[in-house]
């Protein structure tokens, strides 16, 4: 997907010292050939405006708004959007969307050769790395009055770091237990009724799917070298009692809850062989995607993934029927990974009246309702959940009610660098290199070290 | 004064005199390129500097604090296995595929110089690979070796060889091949569009010469082809071996330098210590030893070239 720039040449009054170290830091990948994605505000492209914000025509005041992953199914909705905001304010939204694969780099490159943009949209996990670089405006102003009594509790207390509010939640997304009902009932099981309440349960369906037929793979199961490798897992460990940090930020990967989750994630594969065949090769999309072609009996996917066969069905591409549970239970409970992503108001922005007008501009209800509905993401307003339509549709339904076990990635700065090490730990269980045991003492000492 | 040393001091005036004349009739020429020098400069000359500095710093991904470390990183990464694995496989990357470009290069060139039917054809043909963006051929190989929607698996179930699909790039053992083919099929063409110039500049009496004394096709290449092709290999290997070192986008795509960081190369790493988890102390660190590597290999390489010996 393009991003949708609105690029415009501005003079800046930039911090040069840091944009050179900005640069230069492109220049130690480029020395290593891969510099394409290391220029400094390379997808932006639009400098902070000299004097705090004149537009460059003459007197219209400038917002610059960043964004990630706007594709086709949404573009429309932020043009339209942009200008109702531009023609209420006489100003200029300078609107830049980046691909996800570029967005940390970009807000990094942005922040630190001092072009930060005066509002962003990012995942709520990198607030604590924003923080420390001190970029980020707190918003507990607006968040501890009537505004932020919109929200879903939990949803807001995600946006939450130190004690304040550092961003105000644009969307949030879980996940559920999609399975393949016509699956289900060729191996004799009931797809009205799937028993899929433990994750015990779910294993007996996938032996019986694997006994019936085999044609196809009975659960998805991903173990590539992505980050949503330990968002597929990091179900199994929760419920198994296992943390990822104690209380003081410190890693908690190996107790014996964890041992028990990894071990019934790698003998899902291993042992019981009820997985499609090499899920080290697997991404998420990749078994959300052998799901959405009917070509796989179950899989822990987003609302989305419903969203998406509803519609292929509609078109004639696929004909199967599917239904959708909570994700299954473990020994000390149930979790549904809930994601946030937030809007927040740069430090380096010298437009921040602007940027709260932008932002409570965004935050009407109706406009909303029409973002999750368009996008695909949980509402995060509760009037906005209420309606119905969310709360009575067979997609949307039972992703609201799993806002109940919701639980979020841990704040850590370095949360990237600890989860490709869970990630690293996981393939080696899965590849059966080490036992779960010692894959995660492994990591837990190597992120001790990191974390020191 | 002698002879001799007025013909020097004259020699000399005149060698001096001559270089200012020489800058004064072209000093426009050196005017105008200025602009492009001072512009190489630096964006050439100051990311490598700006890399070594930062390299000497600490600088943590959530903070703007940076403290002087001196050669700390270079310390702990010496002192890391991760290093070590990682020279390793950087070393088995780039030997075979630079062995296997240059082996095929060399195969397809010497194919394309004889007279065979629809050489115009094959010869176009054989650039296409090169002519599409790495990125592209890597998704595309991706797609190929997928265990589940891949073609090549496609075929061994459907020829009965497979009874399920094989995850080549998902198997710690084997991701790495299953990259460097990729690799191969993209660099093949550059070498062989090479060694094919190379091979048309080789006079033809000397095959004819060679054929007359009864000389066999072998020998015939083993003594007339290889001796005359070497500075063109010489300089094919150097240059495919840096690419090929830095090379970022087909290990990227493909595997993303996993699984187990089985595919990950120097640079890849680099890329996930600077750029993904924000250290950009340490991934400067990385970045200059890469630069090291490569110019040392370089100058060895390039000495080798200019000696004339005989290593071919």
């Amino acid at each position: 997907m393009q991003p949708d720039n609105n690029d415009r040449s501005v003079e800046d009054s930039i911090d040069r010292r840091r944009l050179l170290q900005a640069l230069g830091a492109g220049g130690a990948i480029a020395i290593a050939g891969c510099s394409g994605d290391g220029g400094s505000g390379s997808d932006g492209g639009e400098g902070d405006s000299e004097s705090g914000g004149d537009g460059g025509d003459g007197g219209t005041q400038s917002v610059q708004f960043l964004t990630m992953g706007v594709g086709d199914n949404i573009k429309q909705f932020f043009e339209e959007n942009n200008a109702a905001f531009e023609d209420e304010h006489d100003v200029d939204v300078e609107f830049t969307s980046v691909t996800w694969d570029n967005a940390r780099q970009t807000v990094n490159n942005r922040v630190d050769g001092g072009e930060a943009p005066d509002v962003s949209r990012w995942p709520a996990r990198w607030i604590p790395q924003l923080v420390g670089k001190n970029a980020l405006e707190p918003l507990d102003g607006m968040m501890d009055g009537e505004f932020g009594e919109q929200f879903y509790d939990g949803v807001a207390e995600g946006t939450m770091y130190n004690g304040s509010h550092y961003g105000v939640p644009w969307a949030a997304s879980n996940k559920c237990l999609y399975y393949n009902k016509d699956v289900f009932e060729a191996a004799g099981l009931d797809p009205e009724d799937p028993s899929l309440d433990s994750w015990q349960d779910m294993l007996d369906a996938a032996t019986q799917i694997r006994d019936s037929d085999g044609s196809v793979p009975a659960l998805g199961l991903a173990g590539a070298d992505a980050i949503e490798t330990g968002s597929q897992y990091y179900h199994y460990h929760w419920s198994h009692g296992a943390d990822l940090v104690n209380d003081e930020g410190m890693p908690v990967v190996n107790s014996s809850g964890a041992v028990d989750a990894l071990s019934l994630y790698t003998d899902l594969h291993l042992e019981h062989n009820v997985t499609q065949s090499s899920p080290l090769s697997s991404t998420r999309q990749d078994i959300r995607q052998l799901f959405e072609n009917g070509d796989l009996g179950m899989v822990i996917g987003h609302v989305y993934t419903g969203l998406n066969i509803t519609a292929a069905k509609e078109n004639g591409d696929v004909d199967f029927d599917y239904g959708i549970v909570q994700v299954p239970r473990g020994p000390e409970g149930r979790y549904s990974l809930f994601t946030i992503d937030t809007l927040a108001i740069l430090s380096q922005s010298e437009h921040k009246d602007l940027a709260r007008d932008l932002i409570r501009f965004y935050f009407d209800e109706e406009r909303r309702f029409q973002y999750s509905k368009e996008k695909g993401f949980l509402p995060v307003v509760e009037a906005v959940g209420e309606r119905s339509y969310f709360s009575e549709s067979k997609n949307w339904g039972p992703f609201v009610e799993a806002g109940q076990y919701a639980r979020a990635r841990p704040k850590l700065s370095n949360f990237s660098e600890f989860n490709d090490r869970m990630v690293q730990a996981i393939q080696e269980a899965l590849a059966d290199r080490k036992s779960p045991q010692k894959a995660l003492n492994d990591a837990q000492s190597d992120l001790e070290d990191a974390m020191e | 004064m002698s002879l001799a040393e007025e013909y020097t001091e004259t020699s000399d005036n005149s060698r001096l005199e001559r270089g200012l004349a020489y800058v004064q009739r072209n000093s426009r020429a050196y005017l105008l390129i200025a602009p492009a020098a001072v512009f190489l400069l630096a964006v050439v000359g100051y990311p490598i500097i700006e890399t070594f500095r930062l390299s000497l710093y600490q600088s943590p991904a959530d903070s703007n604090i940076e403290t002087f470390v001196g050669l700390q990183h270079y310390v702990e990464i010496f002192n890391s296995d991760i290093f070590y694995r990682l020279l390793w496989q950087t070393g088995r990357w780039v030997v075979a595929g630079v062995a296997g470009k240059t082996l095929l290069g060399l195969l397809i060139a010497v194919h394309l110089k004889g007279d065979i039917r629809g050489r115009k054809f094959f010869r176009t043909a054989f650039l296409i690979p090169w002519g599409i963006p790495y990125a592209i051929s890597a998704v595309v190989f991706r797609w190929i070796e997928h265990p589940q929607f891949g073609y090549l698996n496609a075929i061994l179930l459907k020829l009965g060889i497979i009874e399920q699909g094989i995850g080549i790039l998902g198997n710690p053992s084997l991701a790495w091949l299953g990259v460097v083919v990729a690799d191969i099929w993209i660099g093949t063409p550059f070498m062989a569009i090479i060694f094919l110039a190379g091979l048309q500049s080789i006079p033809q009496e000397l095959y004819e010469a060679a054929a007359i004394d009864g000389a066999e096709k072998w020998h015939q290449f083993r003594y007339i082809t290889l001796p005359q092709l070497k500075s063109v290999v010489l300089i094919a290997t150097l240059l495919s071996t840096i690419w090929t070192f830095v090379s970022f986008d087909v290990i990227w795509t493909m595997t993303g330098g996993g699984p187990i960081s089985s595919t990950a190369t120097l640079v890849i790493h680099i890329y996930q210590v600077g750029l993904q988890n924000g250290n950009l102390g340490r991934g400067a660190a990385y970045s200059v030893i890469g630069f090291l590597f490569l110019f040392v290999f370089a100058i060895i390489y390039l000495r080798i070239y200019t000696r004339g010996g005989d290593e071919l």
